[in-house]
């Protein structure tokens, strides 16, 4: 009988009342149907790019522009060391990246995507743009990478497989061909209509920066290990890459490729972009004239400024916020402009601060440092007195209306101006941005102006002359900086040992650049000052070797001159270990942030090993890659020239 | 109206109608049925006319209640009733009629105001001289004992207290009386020259008699064959503790209950043996079923609880498939009882202490601490000279209220609190209070006849919180009633009704995130109040907390139980169940503008920071569940000779459908009343923001079939067999259905032949074995195999056209063959009786095997892209046993004494676990659950050279992988590898350097002893819970203070004071034997997991202390109280640990990020009273 009843109740049980989906979820299969479902997806993953930081300038820290008062360990060699796990390899985006490309394609071509179709491609090239933006971050940070086009399973062999690295040129070309498509793809005005979404320059100037990077980087590692078929390049030492040809068959001509590559896109961007104005005003009361140049890298709208091409727009009422205007008015989050910066500017009228009838008033005051300079330095470089605030505000709990002496002892607990020159540049004159936490004022992400500068050295590079639209595009940068725009003038009156003191784009290779170069460079740096791409500039033009022997010392300002005297002489303490406060004026009479204590590592200035132009890959990533788990070699991963495949060590012999 | 009930040995218990006396107790829910029997009551007489022909001694009893307001007691074992009498009488009373109607029958009756008890009369050879005994029989307490049997010894006649526990017997004057009553030990008492005894009955220590609850049915714990385990329900009384769970922890071996916070909303978790699953992708805790239906254990009312079983190896819960994998426990309320109504009010008072309340460095040792912690780091001072004088001159006196001061950057405002601030505040003192009352008050009734009886209970909770600016609060209200009717003789029904709520009110501010940043932000010098006296922020903790609003929680449950019971044939019972329960959670949460006040005392709008949001505005939520479980079963029991069969059979499902709704708006416009009509819909600036709206739906359902064969032999040899077939919502159809069997087996020892020369002295031995297969279907997500977008609704953070976008990503990827957990549960145990039972003992072992768990994602190279899935990938085992020893006895000189002492332990080892590469950061195939791994400290080195020399003996890289620029101060590592050189390898099991395990860091041996003694009027008892042995790594800057991590995340406490400090001119002074290492900013050389840092978490907590006075009833009776206890009782009063008095070994892993910063637990005193009416 109990069987029976068991059995009888078995066959009641029902997968019917079992069956219970999700009622509150959507399935893949109903989503990234329609455009505004490929809109959600696209702006997503505009993550990638960098911003939301409450240091707008934390991109070019750590470079010869830029000093917080913590050194990075890439300066001191043994410092720096190999990771167990995480790092910079790592495919999180590009999954996201292909799997969007990899559901949508396919659905576009199918016509099964609802919505307008211009709309639905610009989508689309908008992600194959993410994508390239994505592989350019490896590109720079590791060199050869893994070229993964779709979303792989979750089965080892397959990943092992894809985990093959691929040359650094293949992997600049299929960023350039991911960079064409977009380009197809998009349209000329970004859809929203303001620069918060992605346009085809967008595209093109990535594409000129990519190729441009590949190009530099080519021709000044040439003949190392750090390009493909280059003596010692760890590729070789893997069967999958030990043949390997270039695509466009050798070196000189993949350099060539990309230069040209650089030049015809960065072309179309600059002939589209028009600069702004700069009438040379800093604004002082609400009567005076608003500079559009200046205010524009802090403006909270952005879209006025045609040189504007992509930004991302904060708002306090949705709850997206940053701290920039607080920054700026204050101490730049704690990150100083190096003496090798302010010096690296030329004087109005073309020539270098050295140069005989300069005109240089010295730097034993911050005022007389600007004085009939370069309009950028005018402009950026904030002088203690000037107004911080020129629109009051009850939300501006954390404004500074007036510009402080600077705190080069960090008194107030924050990490104060540990170089003593701080810049305005992105500062906003309304203090209702400066509530902790709660300003709203844009962030650029692609500017149009270095599609001018791109060309300009791309052409060099390539023809070891400018053309005439390099010359333009120069013309029109120093005219719009107020500085002579005759460029001969300056690169007549060219010292480069002199140059070389407080700039390492001098260098390339260890050894110095020619005249023009450098100052193309040099207009770069002066343009592009604290605008994120100082890092890259320096690692492609391999500006860093000399440091391998001679260390480089970090300046700020001249503090052992007059300026001394705007702190209390008791407070300047220096060779008493750890308690002192500032450099001692025997090393120089230049701060040195990172020389006030013997015990700080790079107490003794910058150092540089070869290894360090790349990063170096986790170990994990090699185990896990491994037959067994434990034999490194059995992995397809190389590491980077210099870096052991043990954790925790520090590269050597280069 | 009759009032009966009929006991285990058949006692029929008649009880006079005491309503009427009872009329002015009566609270307002019971009063329907008051009025009823008492008005029926007054409407008799004592006179009577009867007319009754050939009628049974039964029959005309009954009459003579009807009519009268007299009421039987009699035994009928003792008493026949069946006797056929006639009896003709008209306006008689009562004596009159009784005479004539027992005339020539061996019964004789004693009237006793309105109760006449019957009792035998002895047909025995003249003998002695007889003579009559009246006594009074009394439990243990001096609560009567009502229907307890008196006989003679060696004869039949006798019989059995009323009401009050009174008794009259004739009896012979030499004879022996034997006093009896079920649950009781029986006693013989010898009459001699005595009129008048006082007896009083201890209750059986012959636990082993007991019915103990078992899934779907009971089982004599005689005869139970799983691990089964009955909470003893005493220990629970009186406990000032705000939930059941707190007071269950240590009560029961194996039961594992963990409080890691001490906030009010904060509930204990509760788990059976031990790491069930990884926990990442499923979860294993106990199901947890009140009268049969899942339900949550912290809202029932301790006074409801008649007992509670803990049903522990897969043998015992098997029958409740796939939702009790890791252990049942079972609730069952108390019911209605016939009889004498009853009332019992329960309260106390309590005041609460945070139990261990951090306390921070004064502000002047706190810069100086922060100073040394940037030098050591080569940054230099971070307070300056100035700051320094300044932040002691506030402390001497010299700056009056000055805690600030203008910004030098902005005269209008006072200086960032950060950067200007000199106060000298302790933070956890500003927002925590020292104390603060809460109150429980707990009313039942019950009573009723045999047809139809009832139980209502109501209990109310108060516990105020320790904030200290903004109260917050926790209240929970039950209501509990149950009926049960008995509609034929072979079918009852049962109806059970339950009602909960909660109400949590706390400040908005107070969340996870203030315990971290009240630690790593409430600097001493941070001012709490500007130099005006406003409250200050910069941010601060107080602002926010005081003037930020309130969030308000209100939970509802609502149970409602149907249970049908038939019994068409002798031994064949058929159970139907419908269970239904409805909760609702309203939630409200309002965020208030706050204004600080700038230097002229104005205010304007603060800025709220980390604290709350930076606009004002109102969130509500509603949700709803419903739940829905019908069981039907059946069983049928048969005996031949000593063959004892019992089958049972059942079919249940369950459907769990929630539903959710919120809304946020922001601006509110008026603060004295936020509801979500009253927001404006714009930020503070004006804009418009567009209100947030959610909703959702889910659902989850499971069915099983199940059966169960009981078998013994003679009680002697007991073999249980069971089988449930189970399907889940959870899985797809061809992974939907399992077959769960388990089987135990029991021999009783102690009843053999062989054993009765040993049974005086070991009065049981029981053997047990089981084994059990079971499935765990708690997946976490409760769709697991469906593969979903994530898209969110307005909630991007890239603004385009003036509003947040929609974002969506690529979605998760799922492992395809999701299943089962299969879990497999061996356990062999012993119960132990010594001591005429007084010395009880069990012990069970087992080892648990948890396969296929969802473990988390096993490791892939990376270039996948995306998390990998999680699969039935992992393996663990678990293994442990469970001790309990229990000694209760009785003195002569009548003080009654009670040891119990349980001890359970439980070690897991992972048996499975894909990680090829033996990484250490996650779980490897043999490893044992738990363990941490860390370097081998060698100590800290004094000076510059003896650290020179340590590094010295290092020549291959010295401690270069974990720092640089080693000096005085900091830590020496061992090299335990010797290689020459300090690191972990590649961190993987094959190569981890100098990493060894140096502990671990589950809590193993659980314990808890609990002593009770009563005498007289007066008992107390003391409770001692705690864990033996566990390590504990807690390497947070909660531990280490400013090391580690970076100023802003880096803690000051008293504590920390004893860093190292190696230079004499230090204000603080020289200290080289220091506990902690010099302090480094944001360097984390010295604080990597290391021996010298681990923590002994080991622990001993007097967790209640209570004395009660029961105050003689002769006393209380005076104002109609049956019984009165007062008590005091103390929680948390005692804890003994090695453990750094930074933490508390019950919260070092609570708080946010199990950094230990948790809500504090309670140090509670009582007072409190306990009435029967």
């Amino acid at each position: 009988m109990v069987g029976t009843i068991f059995l009888l109740s078995i066959s009641s049980c029902s997968d019917d009342f079992l069956d219970r989906q999700p009622s509150s979820n959507i399935t893949p299969e109903n989503y990234l149907k329609q455009e505004a479902d490929l809109v959600s997806y696209v702006v997503n993953l505009y993550s990638v790019f960098p911003t939301d930081n409450w240091n707008p300038w934390a991109n070019d820290n750590n470079t010869d522009d830029l000093a917080s008062s913590s050194y990075d360990n890439k300066y001191v060699p043994g410092q720096w060391k190999v990771g167990q796990t995480g790092g910079d390899w790592n495919f999180t985006n590009i999954y996201n990246c292909n799997y969007f490309l990899q559901t949508v394609l396919p659905r576009y071509h199918a016509g099964e995507i609802t919505g307008d179709v211009e709309s639905i491609k610009h989508d689309i090239g908008e992600m194959y743009l993410i994508r390239a933006y994505v592989y350019f971050t490896k590109l720079q940070a590791l060199g050869d990478f893994p070229i993964i086009k779709t979303t792989l399973t979750d089965n080892k062999e397959i990943l092992t497989e894809a985990s093959k690295r691929a040359p650094q040129t293949d992997v600049a070309h299929f960023i350039i061909a991911d960079l064409d498509s977009a380009i197809m793809m998009m349209k000329t005005n970004a859809p929203d209509g303001n620069r918060n979404r992605l346009s085809k320059s967008c595209a093109q100037l990535l594409k000129s920066r990519v190729a441009l990077y590949e190009a530099t980087w080519l021709k000044y590692f040439k003949g190392t290990a750090f390009v493909p078929n280059g003596p010692n390049w760890p590729g070789a030492s893997k069967d999958y890459n030990k043949n390997y040809t270039f695509p466009q068959g050798t070196i000189d001509k993949e350099i060539e490729y990309f230069f040209t590559q650089a030049m015809d896109a960065a072309k179309a961007v600059a002939d589209a972009t028009p600069l702004v104005t700069n009438n040379m005003v800093i604004q002082q009361s609400t009567s005076d004239p608003v500079n559009p140049y200046c205010a524009m890298f802090g403006a909270v709208d952005m879209s006025p400024y045609s040189e504007i091409l992509f930004w991302r727009r904060y708002d306090l009422a949705l709850g997206i916020c940053n701290n920039i205007a607080v920054e700026m008015g204050y101490a730049n989050s704690g990150c100083g402009l190096t003496k090798g910066l302010v010096d690296c500017f030329l004087m109005k009228n073309g020539l270098p601060i050295y140069a005989s009838g300069s005109g240089y008033a010295g730097d034993d005051s911050i005022q007389p440092i600007r004085k009939n300079r370069d309009g950028r330095l005018n402009l950026f470089l904030k002088q203690p007195g000037e107004l911080n605030i020129l629109y009051p505000s009850t939300a501006g709990t954390h404004a500074t209306p007036i510009e402080p002496l600077p705190d080069i002892l960090c008194k107030t607990g924050n990490s104060g101006y540990p170089t003593g020159y701080s810049t305005r540049k992105a500062l906003n004159f309304d203090a209702a941005l400066c509530g902790n936490g709660l300003g709203y004022s844009g962030e650029i992400v692609f500017l149009g102006t270095e599609a001018y500068l791109n060309y300009m050295e791309a052409c060099y590079e390539k023809t070891g002359t400018l053309d005439a639209d390099a010359q333009k595009y120069w013309r029109a940068i120093r005219v719009r900086a107020n500085v002579d725009p005759d460029y001969q003038k300056t690169i007549d009156a060219t010292d480069l040992s002199k140059e070389a003191a407080g700039d390492w784009g001098a260098y390339s290779g260890g050894a110095l650049v020619d005249k023009t170069l450098y100052n193309i460079r040099r207009e770069r740096r002066c343009e592009l000052m604290c605008d994120g791409l100082r890092n890259m500039d320096l690692r492609r033009w391999r500006a860093m070797d000399q440091m391998i022997n001679t260390p480089y010392h970090i300046e700020g300002f001249k503090l052992w001159g007059p300026m001394q005297y705007w702190y209390p002489a008791s407070e300047l303490t220096y060779g008493i270990g750890d308690k002192s406060r500032v450099s001692s004026p025997s090393l120089s009479h230049y701060l040195r942030p990172f020389e006030k204590t013997t015990t700080c590592l790079a107490y003794n200035g910058y150092k540089w090993a070869m290894a360090h132009y790349l990063n170096p890959i986790a170990i994990q990533h090699f185990l896990i890659t491994s037959s067994d788990g434990k034999d490194i070699t059995t992995s397809p991963i190389y590491q980077n020239p210099g870096w052991s495949t043990t954790a925790n060590t520090a590269p050597t012999g280069y | 109206m009759k009032y009966s009930s009929t006991n285990e040995k058949g006692h029929k218990l008649k009880v006079l109608d005491w309503m009427n006396h009872r009329k002015v107790f009566m609270v307002l829910f019971l009063c329907c049925i008051i009025q009823t029997i008492s008005t029926k009551a007054f409407s008799q007489t004592t006179e009577l006319s009867l007319n009754l022909k050939n009628v049974s001694v039964e029959q005309v009893l009954n009459q003579i209640e009807a009519k009268t307001t007299y009421r039987f007691l009699y035994n009928k074992n003792m008493v026949d009733v069946n006797h056929k009498v006639s009896i003709v009488c008209k306006k008689q009373n009562v004596s009159q009629t009784l005479d004539q109607i027992f005339k020539g029958l061996d019964i004789a009756y004693t009237i006793n105001g309105k109760q006449i008890v019957l009792s035998k009369i002895e047909k025995r050879p003249v003998s002695n001289t007889t003579k009559k005994v009246n006594g009074t029989i009394t439990d243990e307490k001096g609560e009567p004992i009502i229907g307890a049997t008196v006989l003679v010894e060696g004869e039949s006649a006798g019989t059995i207290t009323d009401v009050n526990g009174k008794f009259a017997l004739t009896v012979p004057s030499d004879s022996k009386i034997k006093i009896s009553y079920i649950g009781f030990e029986s006693k013989l008492v010898s009459v001699y020259n005595q009129n008048i005894l006082n007896i009083s009955l201890s209750e059986s220590s012959k636990v082993l008699d007991e019915l103990v609850v078992i899934g779907f049915g009971t089982q004599k714990k005689v005869n139970l064959t799983g691990s089964v385990a009955s909470v003893n329900t005493k220990q629970l009384e009186s406990r000032p503790v705000t939930n059941l769970s707190n007071a269950l922890q240590g009560i029961t071996p194996g039961l594992n209950i963990t409080q890691s916070s001490g906030s009010l909303e904060g509930r204990p978790t509760v788990n059976i043996r031990g790491i069930t699953t990884i926990g990442q992708g499923s979860s294993g805790s106990p199901l947890i079923l009140i009268d049969g239906m899942e339900g949550d254990l912290n809202t029932v009312n301790p006074q409801d609880i008649d007992n509670i079983s803990v049903l522990k190896d897969a043998a015992a819960s098997s029958i409740y498939g796939s939702r009790a994998p890791f252990g049942v426990i079972l609730i069952t309320t108390r019911q209605g009882e016939a009889g004498k109504m009853k009332i019992n009010y329960n309260g106390n008072c309590r005041m609460n202490e945070p139990l261990s309340l951090p306390k921070m460095m004064d502000s002047y040792t706190f810069v100086n601490y922060f100073n040394a912690a940037q030098r050591n780091v080569g940054k230099g001072d971070f307070f300056d000279a100035e700051r320094v004088q300044r932040v002691k001159d506030f402390i001497d006196g010299k700056l009056g209220k000055n805690t600030d001061i203008v910004d030098p950057n902005n005269a209008s405002y006072w200086g960032d609190g950060y950067s200007y601030g000199n106060d000298n505040i302790d933070w956890y003192r500003a927002i925590y209070k020292t104390s603060t009352p809460s109150q429980q008050h707990s009313l039942s009734t019950s009573g009723g006849t045999e047809k139809v009886n009832y139980y209502l209970s109501a209990d109310y909770l108060n516990q105020e919180g320790l904030m200290k600016l903004n109260q917050d609060t926790y209240n929970s209200y039950s209501i509990n009633a149950k009926v049960n009717a008995k509609l034929s003789k072979w079918a009852s029904l049962a109806y059970t009704a339950r009602f909960t709520r909660e109400d949590y009110v706390k400040p908005t501010a107070l969340s996870d995130n203030l315990y971290q940043h009240l630690g790593r932000q409430g600097w001493p010098t941070l001012p709490l109040y500007d130099p005006n006296g406003y409250l200050f922020s910069s941010p601060s903790p107080a602002l926010a907390l005081r003037d930020g609003g309130q969030t308000k929680t209100q939970t509802d449950w609502n149970y409602q139980q149907l249970n049908l019971t038939l019994e068409p044939l002798a031994g064949w019972k058929i159970f139907a169940n419908l269970n239904y329960k409805i909760g609702d959670i309203f939630y409200h949460s309002e965020v208030l503008p706050t204004y600080q006040h700038d230097v002229n005392g104005d205010p304007f709008l603060s800025v709220q920071g980390y604290y709350l949001s930076s606009n004002s505005g109102v969130t509500e939520r509603a949700s709803r569940t419903n739940y829905f479980s019908p069981n039907i079963y059946t069983e049928y029991t048969k005996s031949m000779g000593k063959n004892n069969i019992k089958a049972m059979v059942g079919f249940q499902s369950e459907i769990n459908k929630y539903r959710v709704f919120d809304a946020n708006r922001v601006g509110v416009m008026v603060t004295s009343s936020t509801n979500l009509d009253l927001t404006s819909g714009t930020d503070y600036s004006g804009t418009t923001v567009a209100p947030s709206v959610n909703g959702s739906y889910t659902d989850w359902a499971t069915q099983g079939v199940f059966g169960r064969l009981n078998y013994d032999y003679d009680g002697r040899y007991l073999v249980e067999a069971d089988l449930r077939y189970d399907g889940t919502s959870r899985f797809r159809a061809a992974n939907r259905w399992k077959y769960f069997p388990s089987a135990s087996f029991g021999w009783n020892v102690s009843r053999e032949k062989f054993w009765e020369t040993i049974e005086p002295f070991v009065n049981t031995l029981k053997l047990r074995a089981s084994y059990g297969d079971l499935g765990n279907q708690n997946t976490t997500s409760l769709y697991p195999t469906y593969v979903t977008m994530p898209v969110g609704i307005s909630n991007g953070t890239w603004i385009i056209n003036g509003a947040r976008p929609n974002s969506s990503s690529s979605p998760a990827l799922l492992s395809s063959t999701m299943t089962w957990e299969r879990i497999k549960t061996y356990n062999v145990g012993v119960d132990l009786g010594l001591l005429d039972n007084r010395l009880t003992s069990s012990f069970d072992y087992y080892i648990r095997y948890t396969n296929d768990m969802i473990g988390p994602a096993p490791e892939l190279p990376v270039t996948l892209g995306t998390t990998v899935p999680t699969t039935n990938n992992t393996d663990l085992k678990t293994k442990g046993f469970e001790f309990s020893l229990t000694w209760n006895d009785r003195l002569d000189n009548g003080l009654g004494y009670n040891v119990n002492f349980v001890l359970s332990d439980s070690k897991t080892e992972i048996t499975r676990y894909p990680n090829p590469t033996g990484n250490l950061s996650t779980y490897y195939t043999g490893q044992q659950y738990g363990e941490i791994w860390g370097y081998t400290t060698i100590g800290i080195a004094k000076t510059q050279e003896e650290m020179d020399k340590h590094l010295a003996t290092l020549e291959n890289g010295g401690q270069n992988a974990v720092g640089s620029n080693w000096g005085a101060g900091d830590i020496m590592y061992k090299d335990v590898n010797k290689d020459g050189k300090i690191d972990n390898g590649s961190n993987t099991v094959g190569d981890h350097g100098d990493y060894t395990v140096i502990g671990n860091n589950q809590p193993r041996f659980n314990f808890g002893l609990n002593l009770s003694a009563n005498w007289k009027n007066v008992d107390c008892s003391l409770f001692l819970q705690g864990v033996a042995k566990r390590d504990y790594w807690q390497g947070s800057s909660y531990f280490f203070g400013a090391s580690g991590a970076g100023v802003w995340h880096a803690v000051a406490l008293v504590q920390h004071k004893d860093y190292f400090r190696g230079d004499a001119s230090d204000y603080l002074g020289l200290n080289l034997d220091s506990y902690y290492p010099r302090p480094l900013q944001g360097d984390e050389r010295n604080i990597k997991p290391q021996t010298r840092y681990l923590q002994n978490a080991a622990y001993i907590r007097l967790k209640n202390l209570q004395l009660g006075y029961t105050i003689p009833a002769n006393i209380t009776q005076k104002v109609l109280i049956q019984k009165c206890r007062i008590y005091v009782s103390g929680e948390n009063l005692l804890t003994c640990t090695k453990l750094s008095s930074l933490f508390d070994p019950e919260t070092i892993d609570g708080g946010y990020s199990s950094n230990g910063n948790a809500y504090p637990l309670n140090k509670v005193y009582s007072v409190g009273a306990s009435l029967t009416f």
